[in-house]
């Protein structure tokens, strides 16, 4: 009998487990809901995340259209778009930066849009900035539609720039306006732990868009202008690279490759830093004294680096109009609202309309943002552009850290990226 | 006979799992490591050996096998020093049960939990370790993206990881060695250290061997902790074999054909190595 | 002489302590870091005591409005996994191992052979084609696709360890009961399952270890966000809130340990055995 009682519990668990699975599988109730329920997958990680998520409830609220939100750290929300798409897992809708665009349009991991249907949908050319509004096209067909232009901004941190006396005779801070005045400035900020200036959040080291941003200040770029060669191995662009270099090994200025430059910046431990629009009201919500000003001209050209978010459709495994429309639904509504989307998560929009809104004219910050917008530069349109960034990532770290000389590393750079596969 | 189709049938559910979901997904890698697959390529075309030879040149792919022979070789002294050591530390004593509970729990924690944890001690500007470093005067060192050190440091956490594991290992193996042979050597005059070398350590001698084989297949497929901790950075200091494979094949090209001839290259290698170390334990086991 | 060596022995177990601490200092610091306001986690010099103290990370993590953390999902999506492995490990590998044990039948040696030559197997080979069949079986994202896979990984160790384990055992028992008009089916379901208890604890506890820690294989084969595990959710959890604060991520890493702590402390025993088991008979 003893023998027997075993089987007994371990039946019951096996029921139970069974039972579990079958539970918690995903339920599939939402399609018996009358309203459409769409995905929605973003990489809107930081504070702008909160008020996507406010914006959405209220979205849902009016509309009645409820919205399946998934946020996945950008690259990885990349990663898993490309593979889902084939194995019919995409979402609905996605928010893509512009330089996916050509990659995903080529991959045929996006739908393209008609005219017709974006004019029909009243979305029109004239509302947006140009830059933005072709963002969206590649070879001829549109497979996307502009929401805002995160871009980079130059922060001041108050208290520490006060204290290594960087401020001028009117009392307010120095600006720096060249490379030699930034390096001569950060150089009296950074002592001990502290630090006079980074470019990129976390891990600067690999930060490719902070590179993207000095390439373009001195004229160069990842590919030449036929978009097939490489044109890292350019004067233009080696010097940029040794700038890189010296940034924390030669002129001991910046943090190391992996600090979370955004913490030290909060804890008072850096001075001037670049970085994204997106993290200003984070800072503000951590109470830290700042002041901004326009990215500085650190190579020739007072360029900025900005990468317009796009609302794209991933390709369904079959066809959902009702899905569809609920999704431009959502694309409408949110340009509608897009003044409150720029003035809580300080994202500049793409669309004209919300630029003259006392609010946003009356935020200092907002404020600088749109008068970048005749600096504004984005990724070259090619397929191979995220794989050249994906290459150009451990290489600028190895320079950053000083593991190899510059020219050597953009030599080696320059070869990844000819043999990148088509 | 009945008993034949008796033990099939007992077998057969393991078997089929066993089969379709390792045999056959070995076998199929071997195949498509010959071809141009790719992730959503519909015409997939053999391509003879062109993937093993492109990979005679991929000089990343050649980083990361270092690095990963690196992490190996560097690892297993201390994976298989510091547990014996406190093992023999713990082996009598009363706060025994406790201690070893202490050094087994991170062994409880994922790799993505012991990862994330070390990140923020480690943290350069704002981490702990740093700091503490600095306060006793020694040099703070942005260690994980140092490349002198990010190794090092990953092999630390490591360390941290699996410590209790193989103490647990050890202990068991020391508990079974019968007192009466040290009792013995102490009435002959052996000092401690002559009674570890002559009775401790020969009787440990499988034990051992156990300990580096289970850590040397897994060192070769280090992934979790550079994938949390370092990213295979600084540049590619600590990116190893399997992370290359898997930006190959599910984060950058999808390509399914030269991700494979990775896989079964690293295999050819830890074969190797394995036969190696079967030779070492079959020559030392027979004492 | 005898003075000599208790003041060595308090050096050691002072010195053991001292170790030991500082061995739970990293975790110490998790759960202090999670249980601070946001203000005061970035810090210097660090503060080991969290006042005041707030939940809300926890909350943030597990119930929280914001979509970016949903690691109350991914831990039942893991607790499904981690009981699904460990019964279908148990399962096949005792049907398994009962026969390699205890039957003679042309093939045995060969199926032995290649069961254990596969433990030398790394995961990472078989990753790509594994996915290639998963997604052709229509199992991304589901829990089959992270059970079965998983299950089949830990199958054969499992074969291994039962096997040696009823090699061990008095054959009386199975003897008597067959006497008695059982079956095979009955000898293995009544004899062989019940005396095995000790080594299928063990041999779960493993099994149910490495599919709750498993990050590679469910990393690829999960594409849909709510169906992530643990310790994929955690590490996307960490690139989300890098720019924002590691409470969060800290909440989610002290999360994760609850239920494999929970198993340590009420299982002790039976891990160091299985531990053990596993160690010296591998």
């Amino acid at each position: 009998m003893d023998a027997r009682d075993p089987r007994v519990t371990r039946r019951g668990f096996l029921t139970g487990a069974v039972a579990a699975t079958v539970i918690l599988e995903p339920a599939r109730r939402t399609a018996a809901q009358p309203k459409a329920a769409i995905t929605y997958w973003n990489g809107l990680t930081g504070a702008d995340g909160k008020v996507m998520d406010e914006l959405i409830d209220r979205f849902t609220a009016e509309t009645g259209i409820r919205i399946e939100q998934q946020r996945l750290p950008w690259a990885d929300l990349y990663a898993k778009l490309q593979v889902s798409v084939p194995a019919g897992e995409g979402p609905d809708l996605a928010l893509i930066h512009t330089v996916e665009v050509p990659h995903f349009a080529n991959d045929g991991v996006l739908e393209p849009i008609d005219d017709a249907t974006v004019g029909g949908k009243g979305f029109r050319a004239e509302e947006y900035l140009p830059a933005t509004w072709q963002g969206g096209v590649f070879q001829g067909k549109r497979y996307s539609l502009p929401l805002d232009v995160p871009q980079h901004l130059l922060y001041m941190n108050v208290k520490v720039l006060r204290e290594a006396k960087l401020v001028g005779p009117d009392s307010r801070l120095k600006i720096p306006a060249s490379r030699d005045e930034l390096v001569t400035m950060a150089k009296q900020v950074a002592k001990g732990d502290t630090f006079g200036f980074a470019i990129g959040t976390v891990n600067p080291g690999k930060y490719t868009w902070g590179f993207h941003n000095l390439l373009w200040q001195n004229g160069a770029n990842i590919f030449a202008p036929d978009l097939k060669r490489p044109a890292v191995m350019d004067p233009a662009a080696l010097e940029v690279a040794e700038f890189w270099g010296a940034l924390a090994n030669q002129h001991k200025i910046a943090p190391p490759a992996n600090a979370n430059c955004r913490d030290a910046f909060t804890a008072g431990k850096l001075g001037y830093w670049i970085a994204g629009s997106w993290n200003f009201t984070g800072l503000r919500e951590a109470k830290v004294e700042f002041a901004v000003a326009p990215v500085p001209r650190l190579f020739k050209h007072a360029v900025v680096w900005s990468m317009p978010h796009q609302y794209s459709f991933p390709k369904p495994k079959t066809a959902d109009r009702a899905k569809r429309e609920a999704a431009w639904t959502h694309i409408r509504w949110m340009t509608d609202h897009v003044a409150e989307w720029t003035l809580r998560a300080g994202q500049v929009s793409a669309s004209r309309k919300a630029h003259g809104d006392p609010r946003i004219v009356g935020d200092p910050v907002l404020k600088t943002l749109l008068g970048q917008a005749g600096s504004w530069q984005v990724g070259q349109s090619t397929p191979k552009w995220v794989a050249a960034e994906n290459v150009t990532r451990p290489v600028i770290d190895s320079v950053y850290t000083g593991q190899r000389p510059a020219r050597a590393a953009m030599e080696d750079l320059a070869k990844q990226i000819t043999a990148l596969p088509d | 006979m009945r008993q034949t189709r008796t033990a099939y049938l007992f077998l057969a559910p393991g078997l089929a799992l066993f089969v379709v979901f390792r045999v056959y997904p070995l076998l199929e890698g071997l195949r498509l490591s010959f071809t141009n697959a790719r992730l959503g390529r519909a015409a997939v075309r053999y391509v003879g050996i062109a993937n093993y030879t492109r990979l005679l040149e991929d000089t990343r792919f050649h980083v990361s096998l270092a690095n990963t022979a690196f992490y190996t070789v560097a690892s297993t002294l201390p994976v298989l020093v510091i547990p014996l050591v406190l093992a023999l530390a713990l082996n009598r004593g009363a706060l025994r049960t406790v201690l070893r509970s202490v050094f087994f729990f991170p062994f409880t924690l994922s790799v993505v939990t012991v990862g994330l944890t070390w990140l923020w001690l480690l943290d350069p500007v704002v981490g702990p370790f740093n700091y503490y470093l600095r306060t006793a005067g020694l040099p703070a060192r942005s260690w994980l993206a140092d490349p002198a050190t990010a190794m090092w440091a990953i092999i630390a956490t490591t360390v941290w990881w699996v410590t209790g594991y193989y103490l647990v290992i050890y202990l068991a193996g020391l508990q079974d060695i019968p007192r009466e042979l040290y009792e013995a050597a102490a009435l002959d005059g052996a000092s401690g250290w002559r009674s570890f070398r002559s009775i401790t350590l020969p009787l440990l001698r499988p034990v051992l061997l156990f300990v580096v084989v289970t850590h040397i297949i897994g060192s070769f497929q280090l992934f979790g902790q550079v994938f949390v901790l370092t990213g295979g950075g600084p540049g590619d200091a600590t990116r190893t074999v399997v992370q290359h494979l898997y930006e190959a094949a599910f984060q950058n090209f999808f390509q399914f054909g030269a991700a494979s001839a990775m896989a079964w290259a690293l295999f050819a290698v830890i074969l190797l190595f394995s036969i190696f170390q079967f030779r070492l334990l079959r020559g030392h086991t027979e004492y | 002489m005898q003075r000599g060596l208790d003041v060595q022995r308090v050096a050691l177990t002072a010195a053991l302590l001292v170790l030991a601490a500082l061995w739970l200092a990293p975790i110490v610091w998790v759960l202090v870091t999670s249980l601070k306001v946001t203000a005061d986690i970035v810090r210097v010099p660090p503060e080991w005591i969290p006042w005041p103290a707030t939940t809300a990370h926890y909350r943030e993590v597990l119930f929280s409005s914001s979509r970016t953390a949903r690691i109350g999902r991914a831990f039942l999506n893991s607790v499904v996994v981690g009981v699904g492995t460990t019964v279908l490990v148990l399962i096949t590998s005792a049907m398994a191992a009962y026969p390699l044990a205890r039957m003679r039948f042309p093939g045995r040696g060969l199926v032995f052979t290649v069961l254990v030559g596969s433990l030398m197997i790394p995961n990472a080979v078989v990753l790509v084609p594994q996915y290639v069949l998963v997604q052709q079986l229509g199992w991304l994202s589901t829990f089959q696709g992270l059970i079965v896979p998983e299950a089949a990984t830990t199958f054969a160790f499992g074969v291994f360890l039962l096997r040696q384990f009823i090699l061990g055992m008095p054959g009386e028992l199975e003897d008597a009961a067959r006497i008695d008009g059982a079956n095979a089916w009955q000898v293995f379901w009544r004899v062989v399952l019940p005396l095995s208890q000790p080594v299928l604890a063990a041999l779960g506890i493993f099994a149910f270890r490495s599919a709750w820690n498993d990050f590679l294989w469910p990393l690829i084969a999960v594409n849909k966000p709510e169906m992530f595990p643990l310790p994929v959710a955690l590490a996307l959890l960490r690139s989300a809130y890098s720019s924002e604060s590691y409470g969060p991520i800290m909440a989610g890493a002290a999360l994760s340990a609850v239920p494999l702590l929970v198993v340590f402390l009420v299982a002790n025993r039976r891990i160091v055995e299985g531990v053990r088991l596993s160690g010296l008979k591998g």
